[in-house]
């Protein structure tokens, strides 16, 4: 049975001058108790889509219209939900239809308990009486594996992690056993393992309920999980719709072999990360260049050589046994504060030349580790060795001058760019303060060159950041970092805010950019495949302290840490 | 929390002691003799110095100095033998709730804080401001109350039919009376709705919140004398707090729990009174909190124009005639109702807003 049957949806976002059409002509079905994959990197409308269905466009600007768009929410019969009333559309929603979001940290309410949340929604549909509510919502909790439920009924919301966050969404949004779960981008923002866990959970729920599901992500591996059909959409359009077997074994549509060929595999190590557009070009040309791409790998010999050459040398940065504790505040109306001890007894080489990756949960510490490097942070004690040089014992001017050697580009592209100021300027600027030699009209030049380096246009020069994609915002900060000419490089989750495609197309240059310049790199992540392209060593963290440490691949094949194992295993594997 | 708040505390002692060195630094400084503004042009020598004499005025800058301190501290050292000397424990003076004596003749007290006499009435400053202190209070209160009452009501409707004719018009008319001057605005209204329209509306231009009956009855409450002071003094706080529950409330609303609870299936009149309104109020709390005490610190123009015999008026005639305790003692009281204001405002927000709570 179809519970959801929609045909031609179009929606359009009317702006000052033109129109900006997000979804054309999009036909989606959905049957009873089947969990349905939308994938798409962002702009690809599949959000949208799934907002319309919710009716939680706001219009204007959104113009939201379909040959219909049936909601079969009850036995007996089906209504078209472009043509009821807001009135009756929320009753549906919650009740027949829910949502969980992208970003857990934010689509609670900060100011109500979670416990109030849920039981609001009971509530609102009459589902229990004001008096049994509170055991209705522990029972949920129960459900979705929350971890001492009547704790969490009286937490708010920034006392709990994000994963828990989403589970009191999830929680929130089976409570009335609806008949259809929309699910965007739920686990995009959590860790791995979290991830792993929230997607059983989702699967255990559909087994247990029939609730059908939409499961939307730009991440073919993570619909591989769950989905058993798969929508792929591309630029408002469906490109391909097959079960997921089908799709990656059979991609019938260039953009979908893409998607599947440019998340960095597991298995082989590729020299360059295939991208989307490499499979758009259909010309004999450009599939043989295709074909190359993917058979170049690195070999074991080569990296073996590689590794004797860069190991010999003494290490570029020692760290002796650091360590960092924060000052915590306990409770309210409580003179004791506590301590946190975000690093513990952290000792680490890194050699000239290296890629050194640094993987681990949110909350272990990594982010931590890597500021601590550049004093950016304050260790509370240990040693810090970069060139000989006691990092720990530098006075300012000294700091100033090994922060133009090391540098680090931080996680998100669109919070390191300042608004107002010109993507030229924001390139120069570095320079200005710690290249005063040079002349204007000289920065300028070397920052059309280094624009072009990273595969951006000279005539960005004066545009500014709001006019660029996340990928492209991301290769303006990479030129920004170069302009320094770093020996040093600390990428702290760098790719993890950009979509798969985009992913490729970064850590191409980053990988580009290495052999060029030789450059030592920190890479900071939660995501191990992505670290495993571009690492020689990977540092496994967990609670502050370093669990493992190994040869790249080396680690990947026989993790020796119980944890690490976890990580391996929970990383989406596709098919 | 226990420790913010006694930091807070702190922090507002050393806001009053900086006030209180100040004031008093300025008022050494600035040419001007009490004791002349007292006796007038024709005053002899001897009495000018005997005046001076009492009022502590012949000693060292530093010994005043210290000696003002001991009285304002509800801890306070005097003397008993010495009826001349200014530390001398004058009860007509100190309300002493608990003395200890040792030595000689000296005394520990604790006392409520001594603010002196008022170089031109005699009389005592606390006594002064515990008439004023109400009517401001009241003033500053009920303008407060319309301001946010309106305030908010309009800048809700505004924030939900954003860049409507309502929302449009409201924004010109806050900006209109966010820019007028408040001594102007206060003529203007006296004029229209005192003299002008006076035969329909019944108010006067001046008066307090206490008449005096011409035949004799005595003082008696007039209530409706505070309604052209109080909208006086409203419009520039309504205003700004229609702009900013505006502002907040389009804030709130684009937010993703917002989005939230329209999926719960909550209707439009829940969403706005359950999920917006607490979360839209932190802004609107601290600004009306900041305006309540400035406007405790005295309309000065406001209660001149309507002869509100608040605060405002004492503070400029002390000044005028270089009553320096009435001076002093009004900026004393000003500051710390702001301390405490300040200090009530950062535990409101921790109710309102849980995350603020563990910092």
């Amino acid at each position: 049975m179809k519970v959801l049957d929609i045909k031609n949806l179009h929606i359009k976002f009317q702006g000052d001058s033109s129109d900006f059409q997000a979804v054309k002509g999009l036909d989606l079905e959905l049957l009873q108790g089947e969990i349905i994959g939308v994938v798409g990197e962002s702009g690809s409308g599949k959000s949208v889509t799934a907002l319309s269905i919710m009716r939680l466009l706001s219009s204007p600007p959104a113009r939201v219209s379909a040959d219909q768009m049936l909601f079969q929410y009850q036995e007996t019969g089906a209504v078209d939900l472009l043509n009821i009333t807001e009135k009756q559309m929320q009753k549906i929603r919650g009740r027949y239809m829910s949502m969980i979001f992208q970003e857990p940290m934010t689509s609670l309410n900060p100011v109500y308990r979670c416990g109030k949340q849920v039981a609001e929604i009971l509530l609102r549909h009459k589902m229990v009486s004001r008096k049994n509510v509170k055991e209705k919502v522990m029972a949920l909790f129960n459900e979705v594996l929350l971890p001492r439920p009547n704790d969490i009924y009286n937490a708010f919301p920034h006392q709990i992690s994000g994963g828990q966050k989403q589970r009191v969404m999830i929680a929130m949004a089976i409570a009335c056993n609806p008949k259809v779960l929309i699910a965007d981008e739920p686990t995009t923002a959590l860790d791995v393992t979290v991830q792993k866990s929230i997607l059983n959970l989702l699967k255990n729920i559909r087994e247990q309920y029939g609730i059908s599901i939409i499961f939307i992500s730009h991440d073919l591996g993570v619909i591989a999980e769950i989905a058993v059909r798969v929508v792929v959409m591309h630029n408002g359009l469906c490109v391909e719709k097959n079960t997921v077997h089908d799709i990656f074994r059979n991609p019938a549509h260039a953009y979908t072999k893409g998607l599947i060929a440019c998340r960095p595999d597991m298995q082989r190590r590729l020299r360059r990360l295939p991208m989307v557009s490499d499979f758009n070009d259909a010309s004999p040309l450009a599939s043989a260049s295709l074909k190359k791409v993917l058979s170049d790998e690195v070999s074991a010999e080569e990296r073996q050589k590689w590794h004797q050459k860069i190991y010999s040398q003494p290490p570029i940065l020692k760290v002796e046994k650091i360590g960092k504790s924060f000052e915590i505040t306990k409770k309210a109306f409580s003179w004791r504060s506590g301590k946190f001890q975000a690093l513990k007894d952290i000792s680490f080489e890194v050699y000239p030349g290296e890629t050194l990756g640094l993987v681990g949960e949110s909350g272990c510490g990594k982010t931590t580790l890597g500021r601590t490097l550049l004093r950016l942070i304050e260790p509370s004690y240990g040693r810090i060795y970069y060139q000989e040089k006691d990092v720990t014992k530098l006075n300012s001017r000294q700091l100033r001058k090994l922060r133009k050697d090391i540098q680090i580009i931080f996680q998100d592209p669109y919070a390191s760019l300042n608004p107002r100021i010109t993507i030229g300027h924001a390139v120069s600027e570095p320079m200005e303060v710690h290249r005063p030699d040079l002349s204007a009209g000289q920065r300028k030049q070397k920052v059309i060159e280094l624009l072009e380096k990273v595969g951006l246009d000279a005539s960005f020069y004066n545009r500014y950041p709001h006019e660029f994609s996340g990928g492209q915002r991301q290769r303006i900060v990479i030129a920004r970092t170069l302009s320094l000419n770093p020996k040093f490089i600390i990428c702290d989750e760098s790719v993890s805010a950009l979509d798969v495609s985009i992913q490729a197309q970064v850590l191409n240059l980053l990988n580009k950019l290495k052999n060029e310049f030789a450059f030592t790199y920190i890479f900071i992540s939660h995501d191990l495949s992505v670290v495993k392209f571009l690492a020689d060593r990977i540092i496994i963290m967990k609670d502050g302290q370093i669990v493992e440490v190994g040869e790249a691949d080396n680690l990947y094949k026989n993790p020796s840490h119980p944890y690490t194992k976890q990580l391996i295993d929970a990383i989406p594997k596709g098919l | 929390m226990l420790s913010f708040i006694l930091k807070r505390l702190f922090y507002g002692f050393l806001v009053l002691f900086g006030v209180i060195t100040v004031v008093f630094l300025l008022f050494n400084v600035l040419p001007g003799d009490p004791a002349r503004m007292m006796l007038g042009q024709r005053a002899d020598i001897a009495s000018i110095e005997a005046i001076n004499r009492d009022l502590g005025r012949d000693r060292p800058l530093h010994i005043q100095y210290v000696n003002y301190l001991n009285d304002i501290s509800p801890v306070s050292y005097h003397t008993l033998d010495d009826r001349s000397s200014t530390w001398y424990l004058n009860t007509e003076n100190y309300d002493v709730a608990w003395q200890l004596e040792f030595g000689e003749a000296s005394v520990l007290v604790l006392k409520r804080p001594y603010l002196r006499r008022s170089y031109q009435s005699q009389r005592k400053v606390s006594d002064i401001l515990a008439e004023a202190i109400p009517l401001t209070a009241l003033l500053a209160f009920v303008s407060i109350a319309i301001a946010c009452f309106l305030g908010i009501i309009i800048g809700i409707i505004s924030a939900l039919y954003k860049d409507s004719v309502f929302d449009r018009l409201a924004l010109v008319i806050s900006v209109f009376g966010m820019s007028l001057p408040s001594f102007f605005a206060a003529i203007l209204i006296a004029w229209l709705f005192a003299f002008l329209l006076a035969d329909y509306t019944g108010l006067s231009m001046f008066g307090s919140l206490y008449s005096i009956d011409d035949f004799g009855e005595g003082a008696y409450l007039d209530l409706k004398n505070l309604i052209l002071p109080a909208v006086t003094l409203g419009i520039r706080p309504l205003a700004i707090v229609v702009e900013l529950t505006r502002n907040a409330f389009l804030d709130v609303l684009s937010q993703d729990y917002i989005r939230t609870a329209k999926a719960k299936g909550l209707n439009r009149f829940g969403i706005i009174t359950r999920h917006a309104f607490k979360n839209a109020l932190n802004p609107i709390i601290s600004a009306v909190s900041g305006w309540f005490a400035s406007l405790m610190a005295g309309a000065v123009f406001v209660e001149y124009v309507f002869d509100w015999k608040g605060l405002g008026v004492i503070m400029v005639d002390g000044l005028e005639q270089f009553d320096f305790p009435v001076v002093m003692g009004t900026l004393l009281f000003i500051s710390v109702v702001l301390v405490l204001i300040n200090i009530l405002v950062d535990i409101i927000y921790g109710f309102l807003d849980p995350r603020v709570r563990l910092q």
